[in-house]
């Protein structure tokens, strides 16, 4: 009995899998036709294969994939582009690949990994490309955005990645106008506003629910208080910057333990959403739609995107959340800190590809294409006449634009307009978009710091963060903050990283007075 | 001596022949790559590959850079106690499962029972962190709503110190009971039912018979269990207390695992990787071997 | 008399503890599902979870399959698990019943090499240039053979065959029988519960599985249904980057759950009936 079940069992794993391996085979010899029709229509030459691979999420499969097919069509390639959507399993692909000799044709990577690989000498150094076959390519980066970018994809004096323009800062305090309104109140313009605003959301039933249920701010950890840093001109915890002409790190800016004891004012007085350090990911963002919270410091690509406005309208249709400027402080006002020459990715290629002149040829075709005004369109806004139409000089897109546009931006190798592409994008957005750009923030300088060894950042973040925390829980007397520095220093060995850190600042000539 | 031991292994010819395509993958996919320890004494250097890469200097480098951290014996602490929690209190809900689902005698109720508790196990812990937020947050997840309705204040169980692990060892529990229980039926099934029906004759109660006959039924499995979880014990649960953990929770929950994720986000290193890897091997063969020479005398252990 | 009264309490008892059990998986397990038919606005007026919906919607799962990536990971997850369980099972069998024989020379060191690699490994370096060597890269028999036999399942199974009765072994030699007969005829067909469990293990194992895929593939039409529904579920553990990146609402999170965990959930519910056979050995010693 039990043997023929087993048997049975046995013959129906195996018909299946057959018929599954029949169903991955001929899956493959569709791809295959697929290849040879369009080689056909290339008669030229065979079309050359580009591995391609950065970390991302939403990439179609390859035959729903318009932009690889236009692009395929009209450089005579075939583009392979794997996105790994998590950046760890993406860095430990990479880092796995990379050793065993398997590169893909061109990646993207962050600064410390491009650091290792082009002193390993694994990738190629473009240096001698730029001027003449990748001139193209090079001058849309510089123009969109300062010659300043190549210094951040420079290794030992050879650039050895392609920048990708520089995103534009998306963040600033958000506020609901509707709570602002109900309790006759203006929106804070300064650090003694925020407060009141805050305590009086927290206190003053701004939902009129009748219940003591609301919290004035919500957020991710010290992020939260991006614009009350900024308000002391202190950059991120962490972050370098120029400061009265010299280069200093946040936590050695002087300023630091007054923006702290602001932060524990907050605190203290139960403004602050008890859990904002732990909370992650999305759940900030669902508090304040739920209406647990009226200000959040955030970008708008996760406050007011259609999707977001339609999420927190069906919770409350009366709510309404708006940007508002940094609130004032002794030094001024910013929102945060962010590192305008940061590469948005760092594009490399492996050394090996020196010996395949065709190929390298055809990954600055693509390069260059990608850069130049049909290609930049392409990936930008897809197929004319399906997912946009060009009305009086100006780009409409159309409906299937939001529904099949979101991963355009993986082929967007060297970048874009920003401005320009984000308001045909979010036409909706527009004038959030101009504001997260035009507002003030502290530049940052730090975006390519690789850490010296023998010091160990992740412990050091760890202890800073905790004391930190400690501070403006009231766990550790603001007293004890130079206490801590010394801690950080000896136990921690931070002054390794930060001497280090202002070399390599200098060296790069980041700094205005380097 | 030698031509006795041909002998022998001539008389089990057939098994060597079983055998070979087990050896044949163990030493092709597991025993080949085994030289990649070596990396925890090297310089892993991309370029030059594993053999060539130079050897640290000095050869403890990367075991100093680990134990030189400040964090190093609370990671252990931490490491330990935690593994050491879910093996005490995680070990016997399972079996006790397994062994009430055997008594069941409504067949529809066992079915379901059984099928619902296996169900967490395919829940990542995402899902369940998700899950426990609505149900432990502080000032809106239900089981706090419940206390404060009944006049209690709230507790922090995701951000207090005191709570954490409890939380930890909780949910694993939870989520592996059903899973954990499907072995010990397994073996249960395998248990002859005569024995059973000889101690009814005798009058025997359940739970004697449960004493008796079930639970040295499935004595081997329980042993077997026990060394192989032993062998993992400086495996803490990386997956879950990388979603669960936050800033406030560190000093209980921070372990190896996620203190070897973290240092490598910033600067990936091989030889530390590897260099933690083989100190925790290292433990749990310790383990394993003790725990088995232990089981030996009982008459059972792996080998 | 006494007897009875001990196992009404007995049964008191233990219904008891078995419906608590069921109460406290199912609630959670509700919740998934209850979100995943629930009309997207309803779970956001409701705070962001829903216990029993009042109006059920397949909306998240039409949007989930609209996914293109999807029908294709589908077929490679179940191509997958059906296929390299099947060679688990041949291959553990062939292994574990050897090992769980006594007397023959060597046992001992292979059961020791066994549970060795429990605990060592070469780290994915080595492991990932083995890979490379044997031709197994951007292949779907990456996700396969690498994992052709798992320790930890040798042992389990090493253990069941330990517990069939030495006598019929024995008795089977005695009437002649060869070894592969013995085992492909008696030790197999008595341990189908054991065989049957490590089959599930084996088959949930495949079907969980995504880290082979992202170390072994890069061509995307061949990644398995977990990496697929792992970038639905990550997505909303970090901060957002792209402002093209759509953020997978939680009905649809909680849909990608259940339909990639529904059918292989299924298949318990099939094995159970073959975890009360322990009769078999009854019969044939009878």
């Amino acid at each position: 009995m039990a043997k023929k079940q087993l048997v049975f069992a046995l013959l129906a794993a195996g018909a299946l899998a057959s018929f599954m391996l029949a169903g991955c085979g001929s899956g493959n010899e569709t791809g295959g036709a697929e290849g040879s029709g369009e080689g056909g229509a290339n008669q030229a030459s065979a079309p050359v294969t580009i591995n391609m691979t950065l970390p991302g999420t939403g990439l179609p499969t390859p035959d729903n994939d318009d932009i690889k097919k236009a692009l395929d069509e009209k450089l005579g390639t075939d583009i392979q582009l794997t996105a790994i959507q998590s950046g760890d399993d993406y860095n430990n692909q990479l880092r796995v690949r990379m050793s065993a000799g398997n590169y893909p044709d061109l990646f993207t990577t962050s600064y410390t990994y491009l650091k290792e690989f082009a002193e390993k000498g694994l990738i190629l150094d473009l240096t001698p490309y730029l001027e003449k076959e990748l001139k193209p390519a090079k001058d849309f980066i510089t123009n969109l955005s300062s010659e300043d970018i190549w210094k951040k994809v420079t290794v030992n004096g050879k650039i050895y990645a392609i920048p990708r323009v520089p995103d534009v800062p998306f963040s600033s305090f958000w506020i609901r106008q509707d709570w602002l309104d109900n309790l006759k109140l203006n929106p804070p313009t300064t650090l003694d506003e925020l407060f009141e605003v805050a305590k009086a959301f927290t206190e003053q039933d701004p939902d009129g629910n009748k219940k003591n249920d609301t919290y004035g701010i919500t957020g991710q950890k010290f992020d939260a208080f991006s614009p009350v840093f900024g308000a002391y001109g202190v950059g991120q915890p962490g972050t370098f910057y120029e400061k009265d002409g010299n280069v200093i790190n946040a936590y050695y800016d002087p300023n630091m333990p007054e923006a702290l004891a602001f932060i524990k004012k907050l605190i203290d007085a139960g403004v602050v959403d008890p859990e904002l350090m732990t909370n992650k990911g999305t759940v900030d963002q669902q508090k304040a739609f739920q209406g647990k919270a009226g200000i959040i410091f955030k970008g708008w690509i996760e406050i007011s995107k259609d999707e977001f406005v339609n999420q927190y309208k069906t919770i409350n249709p009366k709510a309404e959340w708006v940007h508002i400027d940094a609130p004032k402080g002794p030094a001024g006002q910013f929102n945060g800190s962010f590192d305008f020459d940061m590469p948005s990715r760092y594009y490399a290629i492996p050394k090996a590809m020196e010996k395949d002149k065709a190929k390298l040829q055809k990954i600055f075709d693509l390069i260059n294409y990608v850069s130049g005004e049909e290609g930049n369109d392409l990936v930008m806004y897809g197929i004319e006449g399906k997912h946009y139409n060009v009305v009086d000089g100006k780009v409409e897109p159309t409906e299937l634009m939001a529904v099949e546009g979101n991963y355009f931006h993986l082929y967007q190798i060297t970048g874009r307009p920003n401005k320009e592409y984000l308001e045909v994008k979010f036409p909706n957005q527009a004038e959030d978009i101009e504001f997260a750009i035009r507002i003030p923030r502290i530049k940052t300088l730090d975006s390519s710091i690789v850490p010296p060894t023998g010091f160990n950042k992740a412990d050091a973040d760890r202890y800073a963060e905790e004391e930190l925390v400690k501070f403006v829980y009231g766990k550790r007397p603001l007293s004890e903050y130079g206490d801590f520095l010394k801690t950080l220093e000896t136990t921690f060995k931070y002054n390794l990283y930060v001497d280090e850190a202002m070399k390599q600042i200098k060296e790069q000539g980041l700094a205005n007075n380097g | 001596m030698l031509r006795t031991l041909g002998r022998q292994i001539w008389k089990y010819r057939a098994y060597y022949l079983m055998l070979l395509p087990g050896i044949i993958y163990y030493a092709v996919y597991k025993y080949l790559p085994i030289y990649g320890i070596v990396i925890a004494f090297k310089d892993y250097d991309m370029l030059a590959g594993i053999a060539n890469s130079p050897w640290a200097d000095p050869w403890y480098k990367h075991f100093q850079a680990f134990y030189e951290s400040p964090y190093f014996s609370q990671l252990l602490v931490n490491t330990v106690l935690i593994s050491l929690y879910k093996l005490v209190f995680g070990m016997f809900p399972p079996i006790a499962l397994a062994v009430l689902l055997n008594e069941c005698r409504v067949d529809w109720f066992k079915r379901w029972v059984q099928t619902l508790s296996y169900m967490p196990h395919f829940l990542s812990w995402v899902i369940i962190y998700g899950i426990l937020i609505v149900l432990l947050s502080q000032d809106s997840g239900i089981v706090n709503q419940l206390i404060a309705e009944f006049g209690g204040n709230p507790i922090p169980f995701l951000t207090s110190t005191e709570w954490f692990r409890s939380v930890l060892v909780g949910s694993e529990i939870w989520q592996n009971l059903g899973w954990g229980a499907i072995i010990y039926l397994a073996a249960m099934a395998g248990i002859d039912p005569t024995l059973y029906e000889a101690a009814r004759v005798d009058g025997a109660s359940r739970l004697r018979m449960i004493w008796h006959i079930t639970l040295p039924g499935i004595r081997n499995v329980i042993v077997l269990l026990l060394i192989l979880r032993l062998g993992q014990m400086m495996d803490a649960g990386f997956d879950q207390i990388y979603i669960l953990y936050n800033i406030h929770v560190y000093p209980v929950a921070d372990i190896l695992d996620t203190w070897v994720f973290r240092t490598g986000l910033e600067q990936w290193n091989f030889s530390l990787a590897a260099a933690v890897g083989l100190f925790k091997s290292v433990i749990g063969l310790l383990l394993v071997l003790g725990s088995n020479s232990l089981a030996k005398k009982w008459g059972e252990g792996i080998w | 008399m006494v007897r009875g009264l001990e196992d009404k309490i007995f049964n008191a008892v233990s219904y008891t503890i078995l419906a608590l059990v069921g109460l406290v998986t199912v609630v959670p397990l509700l919740y998934v599902l209850s979100v995943s038919l629930t009309p997207y606005a309803e779970v956001l007026k409701n705070g962001g979870y829903v216990l029993f919906p009042k109006e059920i919607t397949f909306n998240a799962y039409e949007k989930l399959l609209s996914n293109s990536a999807i029908p294709r990971a589908f077929q490679i997850t179940i191509f997958v698990t059906v296929v390299g369980t099947a060679i688990n099972l041949t291959l553990t069998a062939l292994l574990a019943y050897p090992l769980s024989r006594k007397g023959m020379p060597g046992r001992r060191l292979f059961l020791f090499m066994v549970v060795f690699t429990l605990l060592f490994n070469g780290g994915i370096i080595p492991t990932y240039l083995i890979v490379k060597a044997t031709g197994l890269i951007d292949t779907v028999w990456a996700l396969i053979v690498p994992n052709a036999i798992w320790s930890f399942n040798v042992l389990v199974m090493k253990g069941f065959f330990e517990n069939l009765p030495e006598e019929i072994f024995e008795s089977a030699r005695i009437d002649g029988a060869h070894e592969w007969r013995i085992l492909l005829r008696i030790a197999v067909p008595l341990s189908i519960p054991s065989i049957m469990t490590i089959g599930l293990f084996y088959a949930v194992g495949h079907w969980n599985s995504f880290f082979a895929a992202i170390m072994y593939i890069t061509d995307r039409s061949l990644f398995p249904l977990q990496v697929v529904v792992r970038e639905i579920l990550m997505m909303t553990q970090q901060p957002l980057e792209n402002a093209e990146d759509m953020v997978p609402t939680v009905t649809m999170q909680m849909s990608a759950v259940i339909f990639a965990s529904l059918p292989i959930i299924a298949v318990y519910p099939f094995l159970q009936k073959h975890f009360t056979k322990g009769m078999i050995i009854g019969s044939i010693k009878g």
